[in-house]
Formats: structure tokens, sequence, C-alpha cells
């Protein structure tokens, strides 16, 4: 009898200790939210951007001027103004499905799940990025790694049924202001595969978020692509039959 | 002398000899036969692996087998600059240009591989054009006919005439894409082919893209497959330090292996008929050289030696060997010339089985080759002479003066 209190006593001893000397604020930190708030900051309930971006392979290097608009985290279309070969070329992605404008065939296509791991417009982010990348609270079981002074270190390991390329995501978000600074991302041999950086970060009415993302492959350190957003408004009027394949095909 | 008297003893027990000679020429024909289905099923493999795709030689640029990198291209000029022409075992080249892409329909989209190809050059190199179920071969005139298989053409639900779209990352970053128009649909058999191979005019893919003047490899054939990598030695001199050609058993290994694995089972099969074919030939002289011990004496008493017993033994068994060879081997070719025009036609009862990158097709027809003859007549002959040295022996060995009192 006296053995099994004691025995409670010990087990609990440690518990009790790390209780007592982790501080307060870090514990009720929803973790969760920090994520979906750093995201809905860059989203915002609708936006409106220019954006460059510029990919740099072994191969090629090119720049394309972009149009983009969102709503929420489900609606996205995007559309090339430049380079004039690729003109009117256009995205729309619509919850998890993604949609591509071809002005040259004039046909609207739907990429196929065997195709999500597919580069898009050429660059280092993928169709599946498009889709996954503001549903990574759904997907992921997340949790805090590491707290500083300055930043938050946050695991993201995938969910048993969610159905995602990466072995594991590790966020760097910094404090204040609470922005994301780099997202690492690994493969399911939990070797890390690429790196996304975020920087140039402004404010744009009440928010404060980065203008710039670089995303580095890492087995291939000469390739880079950079999406850099201009004139970003936030809030605009935009609803959801905005975000339909008709208006994919309006020029 | 010697000769005619192993002659004569043969037909003294007609019967008996008789039986044995039908034995040999039974395993013999069947054999020959049965080893000419073999090859002729081998033959239909490698020809369904490189006829369907492949080719026997490819030129590409080292490493582009394994990896298909899209940037891993050579000028088109290499086929005329290569002379291929010096090698006149080649029967016929094919330049092609390889992409990995999206086809598209407005309610499917289907992964596939796409050959930019030359119809009338591919034509020579692959045999497609006379596995059409629909349709025609794409001709020198369309701009955008595609060839496709018969799979996908059922998973994305066209027919010849109908319009498609091909998406695919072009080498200069942008999203190469165009309209394809179906000309034909083929079926060879093997699935991965029939699900997932396009093929579509050069010039249309090489615009796609953005790689004008750029193709991957030229496939090739020559007119003996069996030769191919001779061929290949010979033009790999000419060939510039950073291509390199490869043959039919560097594309497909699994092929080469197992036309490895037949020359030995070859072998097998002849040696278990043979065994006991031969048990069967060392019976007969057994019991032949029994029944002659007091002849064998009388001669052995008369002066003939040791030497000339044995001989006359054995040349008897090889005379039943070389007799059972000449009717076995005419009655083998004529089975084997019955089975290579004629044939039998299994599909109704069985469908193409794919094996080791090849289609086995559901028939049986026979193929002839020189190994298929030589092997089992040499052996036939070994058997003989093997089966008969015991009985020769034995005769040789006896004692004339306890032989001559035998009964």
């Amino acid at each position: 009898m006296n053995f099994c209190v004691a025995k409670k006593f010990l087990t609990c001893l440690p518990l009790s200790i790390l209780l007592l000397t982790t501080p307060i604020p870090a514990l009720a930190l929803d973790v969760q939210s920090l994520i979906r708030e750093v995201e809905q900051q860059y989203m915002g309930t609708s936006s409106h951007a220019r954006t460059t971006m510029q990919v740099k392979t072994s191969h090629w290097e090119r720049t394309l001027e972009m149009e983009a608009w969102s709503l929420g985290r489900d609606y996205f279309l995007i559309r090339i103004l430049e380079p004039a070969k690729e003109r009117d070329v256009a995205t729309l992605k619509r919850y998890r499905e993604v949609w591509n404008f071809l002005p040259k065939v004039d046909r609207v296509i739907k990429i196929p799940p065997s195709m999500m791991g597919g580069n898009w417009m050429g660059s280092h982010i993928t169709n599946d990025d498009l889709v996954k990348a503001n549903h990574i609270d759904e997907d992921y079981n997340l949790r805090l790694l590491e707290e500083t002074a300055t930043h938050y270190l946050i695991e993201c390991m995938p969910k048993a049924e969610a159905a995602v390329i990466w072995g594991k995501i590790v966020y760097r978000v910094r404090k204040e202001p609470r922005v994301p600074e780099q997202v690492d991302y690994y493969d399911e041999e939990m070797v890390r595969v690429r790196e996304t950086h975020f920087d140039d970060v402004q404010q744009i009415g009440e928010r404060i978020v980065p203008l710039r993302l670089t995303v580095l492959p890492l087995e291939k350190p000469e390739e880079t692509t950079v999406l850099q957003y201009h004139d970003l408004v936030y809030d605009l009027p935009l609803d959801e039959t905005f975000f339909s394949l008709r208006s994919l095909k309006q020029r | 002398m010697l000769l005619t008297l192993a002659f004569r003893n043969l037909w003294r027990n007609r019967r008996r000899t008789l039986l044995t000679l039908s034995a040999m020429v039974v395993s013999a024909a069947l054999l020959i036969l049965a080893l000419g289905v073999f090859s002729g099923m081998f033959k239909d493999m490698l020809a369904s692996a490189t006829e369907q795709y492949y080719g026997h030689l490819v030129i590409a640029r080292p490493d582009y087998h394994q990896r298909r990198d899209l940037f891993a291209h050579l000028p088109d000029s290499i086929v005329d600059r290569l002379d291929l022409d010096k090698a006149s075992e080649i029967t016929g080249k094919s330049p092609r240009l390889r992409s990995f892409g999206l086809l598209s329909r407005p309610e499917t989209s289907q992964p596939v591989e796409l050959l930019g190809i030359i119809p009338d050059l591919e034509r020579q190199v692959t045999s497609l054009q006379q596995q059409l179920t629909a349709g025609h071969y794409p001709t020198a005139t369309e701009r955008n006919g595609a060839l496709i298989g018969q799979g996908l053409a059922l998973k994305m639900r066209v027919k010849p005439g109908d319009e498609l779209v091909y998406v695919t990352q072009a080498a200069d970053g942008s999203i190469g894409n165009d309209l394809l128009i179906v000309s034909g649909i083929f079926a060879t058999g093997d699935s991965r082919h029939d699900n997932n191979l396009v093929l579509a005019p050069l010039a249309w893919l090489q615009q796609v893209l953005a790689l004008p003047g750029r193709i991957h490899e030229v496939a090739m054939v020559v007119a003996e497959p069996m030769n191919a990598s001779q061929v290949a030695d010979r033009l790999t001199k000419n060939l510039p330090e950073n291509i390199e050609i490869l043959d039919w058993g560097d594309l497909l290994p699994e092929m080469r292996e197992v036309i490895a694995a037949y020359d030995v089972s070859r072998m097998i099969i002849v040696t278990i008929l043979y065994l006991a074919t031969g048990l069967g030939i060392l019976n007969t002289f057994f019991m032949s050289v029994m029944e002659r011990t007091r002849e064998f004496g009388i001669l052995m008493a008369q002066g003939m030696r040791p030497w000339t017993i044995r001989g006359l033994v054995l040349l008897e068994t090889l005379l039943l060997g070389g007799i059972a060879l000449t009717i076995g081997l005419l009655c083998g070719a004529i089975m084997t010339l019955y089975m290579q025009q004629v044939g039998i036609d299994l599909s109704g009862y069985i469908t193409p089985v794919t094996y080791a990158g090849g289609t086995i097709l559901p028939r049986l027809h026979a193929v002839f080759a020189a190994g298929n003859f030589l092997v089992p007549a040499g052996m036939l002959l070994l058997v003989s002479l093997v089966a008969g040295f015991l009985p020769a022996n034995r005769a040789a060995r006896l004692d004339p003066v306890v032989a001559v009192r035998d009964i």
C-alpha cells in the first residue's frame, strides 16, 4: 500500500516539476489557431494582388507577371499577364480541386489526382501546394516544438488518414509581428527536401504580411522560385461566383 | 565388311530393333517440334517487345533510357550524320522525341507517354500499323494526328476524329499544350502500351515542348535481332562520346535472361528425354549382346580382336542412331513446318500474357532455328554411343573359352 502511494508520487513528480517550470502562456498557446491565424493573416477574407514569379532552374530562367484573387482559404484564381506567349493562362483553385485554363487550345483542364504532385506553371510550387497549403491545420497534427524569445517552432505531422505528400512540416513563426518566417518540408524518409522563406514584411491595411516567398528545393541547390506580391489589397467585395469555371475562361 | 555385318546384325531381331528405333524417332521428332514451338514463343515475345515500342537498337544520351530526362536531347541531324546506312543490317531507323504529360478531354484526363515520330520512318521500326483496331496510321500530311492505345481510348472515350488536349511542361518552363486529333487506335495486347502510349508527329511535339530540331533517341531495327549487339558494337565506334547505343538486351534485360534461361532449359529437356531413350537403347543392345555370347566367342576363337568386337557393337548402335536421326529429323522438320505455316490458335482459351517485357500471343507457332535441330541430333548420336558402350565392352571382354560353351 505504502509502496503503491510512493510509486504514484514518484511518477507524478517529474510531471509536476514540468508543470511548475513551464511558463503558463505556452501551455495556453493553441498551436492550431496560431497557424490558422498566420495563414488567414496572409489570405484575408478576400484579396487581390499582382505578383511576379521568378523561376530559376538549371535549364532555364523565366519571370511571370500574374494577377491573383482569393476568397477565404478555398477560392483562388491567378492569371498570367506576361510573357505574351503565355498571356491568359490561368489557374483556378476551388476547395481541393485545381483547374487550368489554356487559351491556346481554349480549354479548361482539371488537374487529376495523379498530377497534383506536378509543378505549377513550371515553378517549384506544386499543384498540391496550392490545394493543401492552407489546410495545414486540418491535415496535420500540430505540436509546439520550441519557443524562443522571438519565435515559435511548430512541428506538423500528417494525420493518419490525410492524403498528403510530406512526411513532416516544420513552421517557424515570428512572435512580433506574428508572421511566418520559414517552412521546412520533409519527405517520408524525414529528409528535409524543401525550404520556403518569407520576407519583405510590410503593413497592408491592418495586416502585417511578408510580401516575398522564396522556395528552395534542397536537392537542386541552384534552383529557386521567388514569388513577390505587389499592390496587395484585402477585403474586396468578391463572392464565390467570381471563382467559377466561366470566369476562369474570361479574358 | 564390319559395316555390313553391323547392319545385318541390326535386323536379326527385326521387331526389337524397330521398337527401339521408333522410340528414338518419336523422341527426336517431338523434341524438335517442342523446341521449335518454344523458339516461336520467344520470337513472338521479342518481336512484340521490340516491334511494339523499342526497336532492336536505340541511340540516345547516356542514362536517357533510365532517367527519361527531357533535357537529354540530341540534334535531329544525328540520323544523317551517323551515316547509318553503311551498316547494311539496319532495316529501319526512326528519330523520336519523348514527353510525359496529361492527355485531356472535358470529362477526363490521363497521364500518358507521348512519342513524337515521323510516321513513315516509325513504321519501319514498330509494327503498330498492323495492330490498328480503328482509324488509320497517321500520315505525313496530318499536322496533329495521333495514334493512341486502345485502353487509353476506352478510358478517354474517344474514337478516330475526336479532339484531345495534350498538356506538359515544355523545355522553356512554359506549359506546353496543343490539340491532337485521334487518327487511329492500336491494340498490342501489352497493357502498358495500350493504356499509356500515344504517337504524334515529331514536328508537332517539338513545337509543344519548345525543342525545335531536337530528338531524344533514334530507334532502329536490324535484319537479324540476335546479332543486334554486334551491330551496336560496330556503330559505337562512329558515335560521338556523349551518345550511347543500346541493343534490345540492354533495353530489356529480362528478355535477355529469359532467352539465356531458355538455352539452359532446352538442354535439360533434351537430357531428360534422351536419358529415357538411352536406357531403351542400352536394354536392346544388352539383350542382343547376351543372345550372341556364343557367336562372339566363336568369332574371338577364330581370331577377331576384342577391339573389333567392341567396334562392331558400337557401329550397330551408331547405325541405329543414324537411321533414327534421319527419320526423326525429317519427321520433326515436317511437323515444325506444319506448325510454322498453320500453327494452333489458342485465342479461344487464353488471352495474351505479358512477360519479361514481351507479349506471349495466344497461339502455338513454330520457327526454324538451327540449334533446335543440331542439339537433338548431336545428343541422339552421343546417347547412342554411350548406351552402346557398356554392351560393347561386355562383348569385348568375353572369354572365348567360356563364351563358346554358352547355349
